[in-house]
């Protein structure tokens, strides 16, 4: 068998068939580094290629506008406004119906502004470099200070029309997994989980009051997208040119005003 | 298959997903979301591309979800929806799905000679972010191939049906992807050896 036959053969035997020729080609390869080499290589390509699967996770938004859109069809039914599935510890889906209560709307008017600030904030870090700058207006908290992003001042009018977006985030808002923030994890000093700041804590103390049940859900929302924010802050700080880091911070601070802006629907 | 979190089967999910409980497809969306966007991913090389596919291919199955009664499994349906998702995407914005170059290479004779970095072996260990990186560089042809294959465990005669093409040129096209494969990681570890 010559190298010109490993080449023929090369892709049946790879794939686990040419029986056939497996000892003239085992034979060759003993006396042929070069095809030796080859082999060896494609092989290891194949069983690292088949690592690669489902090894991607998808931004939290991919699910946020799934969800928007089955309900702009009318795929969800009204009828069910389950909690959000990892608060549910039963194996069926408890259906949870939030009466709308329009004497208790004054309690949560200011989460649609707050949201507003949120988007307005993201846009501000995303847009003005340098990014260092940024990063101290936005600087990661320590265990003892708030939260900076929910401090803007607002001006704005009320968030984007929540006509879409009518039931809670359900699911965890998990990192995404993009470069940059793959090279922030692998660079990122341990975080410390710090105290909510105080529009957090205003948010969560009307969510408690109107949806006691919803709290832990939103509470837990909550704590991952301020993560979220402040992992990025903090690689936004170490790598100001990166284009992909700012979008991302933006991303995650669109998540946070979404939040808020669901829960805004929720409630009211 | 069950939700850890929620302690349902794959079954019962899509039974409660027909009758329009949000949950259920919550519950369908998290089993399955990473084998999809990863499969979006190495597609097209391109996250927000691949947010876009994987959004996509979700709302096709969750429109058609009253259809399915169970003759295959959940995740096959979903993965064929995916991947015709994808092809589709592909074939809008004018690529190949299939290598023109099979057409028009001749068969190579003999183990290829690579960059000049004939000392260079991968035998050992690739990173895998360099083996992202070097499937990212695939013709969109080849990329494919590959992904269908050796990714995502599809057999030629699959990939030919969804494809378009033949099962031999689906042997070609994964073995020409493969030595591209190999080239271009050994080009990415004599670059590397040198800014040592």
């Amino acid at each position: 068998m010559t190298c010109s036959d490993i080449q023929r053969a090369l892709p049946e035997v790879l794939d686990g068939g040419a029986n056939g020729v497996a000892a003239e080609f085992e034979t060759h390869l003993k006396s042929c580094p070069d095809c030796s080499d080859l082999v060896s290589d494609l092989k290891l390509i194949t069983s690292e290629a088949r690592q690669l699967a489902a090894t991607e996770e998808p931004a939290p938004r991919v699910w946020l506008r799934i969800a928007a859109e089955l309900r702009a069809e009318g795929l969800i039914s009204d009828a069910t406004i389950p909690e959000p599935a990892f608060a549910r510890t039963s194996a069926a889906p408890r259906p949870v119906l939030l009466p709308a209560s329009p004497r208790r709307r004054w309690s949560a008017w200011w989460l649609a502004p707050v949201a507003a600030g949120l988007v307005a904030a993201g846009s501000y870090v995303v847009r003005h470099k340098p990014a260092p700058q940024v990063a101290q207006q936005q600087a990661p908290p320590t265990p003892t200070t708030a939260p900076a992003p929910v401090t803007t001042p607002v001006t704005g009018t009320p968030a984007a029309s929540s006509a879409s977006v009518q039931a809670p985030a359900p699911q965890r808002l998990g990192r995404k997994s993009t470069p940059a923030k793959d090279l922030l994890a692998s660079t990122a000093e341990p975080q410390v989980e710090p105290a909510p700041s105080a529009e957090d804590q205003q948010f969560l103390s009307v969510v408690s009051t109107r949806a006691p049940s919803m709290r832990a859900t939103y509470e837990n929302q909550l704590n991952a997208v301020n993560a979220d924010i402040r992992e990025t802050q903090a690689y936004v700080k170490r790598n100001p040119g990166d284009a992909d880091a700012r979008q991302h911070l933006m991303d995650a601070y669109q998540q946070k005003a979404l939040l808020y802006q669901i829960a805004l629907d929720r409630i009211q | 298959m069950t939700d850890p979190k929620q302690g349902i089967t794959e079954a019962e999910a899509i039974e409660q997903a027909k009758q329009g409980h949000e949950s259920a497809f919550e519950v369908l969306y998290h089993l399955h979301k990473r084998r999809v966007y990863s499969l979006c991913l190495r597609m097209v090389a391109n996250p927000a591309q691949a947010e876009d596919l994987a959004q996509e291919a979700f709302l096709q199955l969750f429109r058609k979800i009253g259809t399915f009664r169970g003759e295959s499994a959940f995740s096959t349906w979903l993965h064929r929806m995916t991947v015709n998702v994808v092809l589709m995407q592909l074939r809008k914005k004018g690529l190949p799905v299939v290598s023109l170059e099979e057409t028009l290479e001749a068969d190579d004779e003999a183990p290829r000679k690579e960059f000049g970095t004939k000392d260079v072996k991968l035998t050992g260990s690739i990173d895998r972010l360099q083996l992202q990186r070097a499937i990212d560089r695939l013709p969109p042809g080849y990329r494919t191939v590959f992904v269908l294959h050796d990714i995502e465990g599809f057999e030629h005669n699959e990939i030919a049906d969804i494809v378009g093409c033949s099962i031999g040129n689906s042997k070609s096209q994964l073995h020409k992807a493969r030595l591209k494969l190999r080239d271009y990681l050994k080009f990415m570890r004599a670059e590397k050896a040198k800014t040592w």
